[in-house]
């Protein structure tokens, strides 16, 4: 308690300020980890740092650099991961989502964190540290807590009385847990129900969480199911002292759940304490590791977090210098490449936006035009059914009819210059986006922000982006929507202009992706450009190239 | 893009309905080459000259038609579905329109140019030379003049009305503008709907009394008919037609559809 103050006065400056940059947020972190000290000193600085809310949610850390506060009210905020854009005040926009898969688009798969330990044990902190540590930009947090049952009325009013036994493993939706937990490790995107501490039931919506590099899942029972321990690479367990976190779980009860002694002390002999020692406390034996005293054992956080570093470099994601390696001139591109037919017309278009001399008018010009030629021939690609219509003429003429749902995705900000063409083509298209952009000091793609249709899965993806060089990009985007349940079969991937190299990696990557591209290129720099290529596509027709 | 042309012209020996164009895609040996026509008589008629006329071969070379893909054959579909609505009418006419101009440009006279990206690499493209224009077939031609004008955005457009003449029902001239030295240019004429080819060919003769040349003349049409394609091939043999499909029943609303008067 005796630096209870300083963690006070960091989080109210959190609470004042946005944090805004990679920097600043670090120095806060240094703050907070100074104020937090004193054992119990972070339970002061979450009675603050909630008042500065309002977002549900920011619990859970998807970047080392988060700061978000350690709040204890599990109760009204289930922990989600979320995309950064949904996000506010974060620094996210600086660090996105490295590959998550080798250099063939291939998955590999998370690695996955398994922490258990008793109520008020520290899992929660002990998880945080651990994810502050890594400094790995994608990790999230699954909390077991979202996975309670829903409660019948008649449960309920057992709860409300305290009379309802919350620990014990049966009290979680198990089967659900391990397909949750599977997913996540598989790299895809998972939904995450919302469990209302105060109805016992279910909210209407849920929240989406995303495959990441690293997956953190807590809670009293992660040990308890036998599919479920399985699936984690690293299992840890947090063992603190009884007395402790009973008088934790006093003061979160009461002073943060509003709730009386009586029924705190009530429910903690007759279901909390029996239930630590029939099923938490066994599951010890199955640890690799097991942490004394929580959240402030430094040493222990420490030894796991080189652990899980060195495993993530065996995994090793680092993409782009190996495609450029299996640079190949000669070889004939896949059937799943389709080039428009280069037609003295293609080749004028070409002539004119690759011309460095072409001024941005006739560049966002010609863009266009040749656009609405690579989207209506990619339309060729689109499974269309028989049809027979009657003709104002009174005739019957067999035709055809595309009869699917259509979407368009903009791999941004390039990839954007394809819209108009995709909405001239298709009127009423639905158009997501996903923000890829390059890793100034790593070069690799990495994933910033993704908005697809809900129901993207059914629906035949046009995925665009102006350029392919190595292609990096483009396999990112590519194992998003296959994350997605899009399946390949159903993806167009159209292009302006793509160098050799990345079209057969990605053609060989994704078989059955459809690729169109309006030209090919023979190279691709050390730099990464095409050759001879067309400048920065974006910058160009946005004008936002350096003067 | 384009079929070769015996190919895509193997239309129905069967009469009014097409064969889908899986049917079409699939490789045709024969060197008969069937057309048939709305009116039972019209289709031997022009059956049997097409065959027996030497210069059938070379008539076929002056008409190119669009590559048959299921996608094209949707924008059809839609253009000729008696219950499209107006407002789809124009979105997939305008697509269609779209698809042809580009391939008409296509056909205008060009020459290598080399030009430096910025990267610091030559790029061999090409380049069109000068001396083009378009030439609408009034009324229903200026529904291609903004497909061309999404294509090429100062290309100078000249513009022929003609009329059946109430006494005569026969098509007559009432109107024609086109550019300075018109003789001297590649004709992209517009002419969305080649039905008889009357229209059509009092077109091409005007066009002829102000000297343009037949092999200077490309018509961009959307629908043809076998009828219709005949009659002007074989009296401006070195015209060439551009179509997205040769079949004998004429989509005779569009114009009005696409207009929307009666």
């Amino acid at each position: 308690m005796r630096n209870g103050g300083r963690g006070e006065r960091a989080s109210l400056r959190r609470a004042a300020g946005a944090v805004l940059s990679e920097s600043a947020g670090k120095k806060e972190t240094m703050e907070l980890e100074d104020g937090e000290e004193a054992l119990g000193g972070g339970e002061r600085v979450i009675s603050v740092s909630s008042s500065d809310s309002g977002s549900e949610g920011d619990e859970v850390a998807a970047l080392p650099a988060d700061t978000t506060s350690p709040r204890g009210n599990k109760a009204s905020t289930p922990r989600k991961s979320s995309t950064p854009g949904e996000r506010r005040r974060r620094t996210i926009y600086i660090a996105g989502r490295p590959p998550w898969y080798d250099s063939h688009g291939q998955i590999a798969e998370a690695f996955v964190i398994g922490l258990a330990g008793g109520s008020a044990s520290g899992k929660t902190t002990v998880a945080r540290r651990i994810i502050e540590s890594l400094g790995v930009p994608w990790v999230s947090l699954l909390s077991m807590d979202s996975f309670y049952k829903a409660l019948t009325p008649e449960q309920n009013k057992k709860a409300a009385e305290n009379e309802y036994n919350f620990d014990r493993p049966d009290a979680f939706d198990m089967d659900l847990l391990v397909e949750t937990l599977q997913k996540l490790k598989e790299g895809k995107h998972v939904e995450i129900p919302i469990y209302d501490f105060s109805t016992h039931a279910h909210a209407k919506y849920k929240h989406t969480m995303y495959g990441a590099n690293v997956v953190v899942f807590e809670g009293i029972m992660a040990f308890c199911h036998a599919p479920l321990l399985k699936l984690m690479d690293l299992k840890i367990f947090v063992d603190t002292d009884s007395d402790i976190r009973l008088a934790r779980r006093l003061r979160r009860d009461i002073a943060e759940r509003g709730r009386d002694l009586e029924g705190v002390l009530k429910q903690y002999n007759k279901f909390v304490k029996p239930a630590f020692h029939q099923f938490i406390q066994p599951t010890m034996q199955y640890a690799d590791i097991v942490v004394p005293r929580g959240g402030q054992n430094r040493v222990a956080v420490q030894l796991i977090v080189e652990h899980v570093k060195d495993q993530l470099k065996q995994r090793g994601f680092n993409n782009r210098p190996k495609l450029l390696a299996g640079q190949r001139e000669t070889e004939a591109l896949p059937d799943s490449v389709h080039i428009l037919p280069n037609k003295p017309q293609v080749k004028a278009m070409h002539t004119v936006i690759r011309n460095k001399e072409t001024k941005r008018d006739d560049f966002v010009f010609f863009t266009n035009r040749l656009a609405c030629l690579a989207m209506e021939y990619a339309h060729s690609f689109l499974p269309f059914q028989d049809v027979a219509v009657i003709t104002p003429q009174g005739d019957e003429y067999s035709g055809k009819r595309f009869n699917g749902k259509l979407c368009g995705v903009s791999i941004m900000r390039a990839g954007e210059v394809l819209e108009p063409a995709l909405l001239s083509v298709c009127k009423e298209a639905t158009i997501g986006k996903i923000l890829i952009q390059t890793n100034e000091t790593t070069d690799e793609p990495a994933l910033h922000f993704l908005r697809l249709p809900s129901d993207i899965s059914q629906r035949h993806v046009i995925l665009m982006d102006a350029t392919i060089a190595t292609g990096a990009a483009a396999i990112m985007a590519i194992r998003i929507l296959l994350d997605h349940d899009v399946p390949q079969e159903n993806i167009i991937f159209v292009t302006m202009l793509a160098a050799r190299l990345g079209i057969q990696t990605l053609a060989y990557s994704f078989p059955h992706v459809r690729i169109i591209t309006t030209a090919v290129d023979p190279k691709v720099s050390r730099d990464y450009h095409i050759l001879p290529g067309v400048g920065n596509y974006g910058d160009r027709y946005f004008g936002t190239e350096p003067d | 893009m384009w079929g070769n042309p015996p190919a895509v012209l193997r239309v129905c020996p069967c009469g009014r309905s097409m064969s889908n164009s899986s049917d079409t895609s699939s490789p045709v040996v024969s060197s008969h080459v069937s057309l048939c026509d709305e009116g039972e008589d019209g289709a031997a008629e022009d059956d049997g000259s097409w065959a027996k006329n030497g210069a059938g071969d070379a008539m076929l070379e002056q008409l190119k038609v669009l590559e048959p893909s299921d996608r094209v054959r949707e924008l059809q579909t839609i253009l000729r579905d008696s219950t499209t609505s107006r407002g789809d009418f124009i979105f997939y006419a305008d697509r269609l329109i779209r698809v042809m101009v580009e391939e008409g440009l296509n056909c205008l006279p060009s020459y290598k140019r080399t030009v430096i990206t910025p990267t610091g690499h030559e790029y061999e493209g090409e380049w069109f030379e000068k001396w083009n224009c378009a030439v609408s077939i009034l009324r229903s031609g200026e529904a291609m003049e903004k497909g061309l004008r999404e294509c090429c955005r100062s290309m100078r457009i000249g513009k022929i009305l003609i009329r059946r003449d109430q006494d005569t029902k026969l098509p007559r001239v009432y109107y024609a503008k086109f550019p300075p030295q018109v003789d001297k240019r590649q004709i992209l004429l517009l002419h969305p709907v080649l039905e008889s080819g009357a229209t059509a060919k009092e077109a091409l003769n005007i066009l002829k009394e102000h000297g343009v040349r037949e092999e200077k003349i490309h018509i961009i049409s959307l629908f043809a008919t076998p009828r219709g394609v005949h009659k002007l091939l074989k009296d401006y043999p070195k015209i060439t037609i551009l179509t997205s499909e040769v079949h004998p029943c004429s989509p005779s609303h569009f114009g009005m559809t696409y207009f929307g008067s009666d």
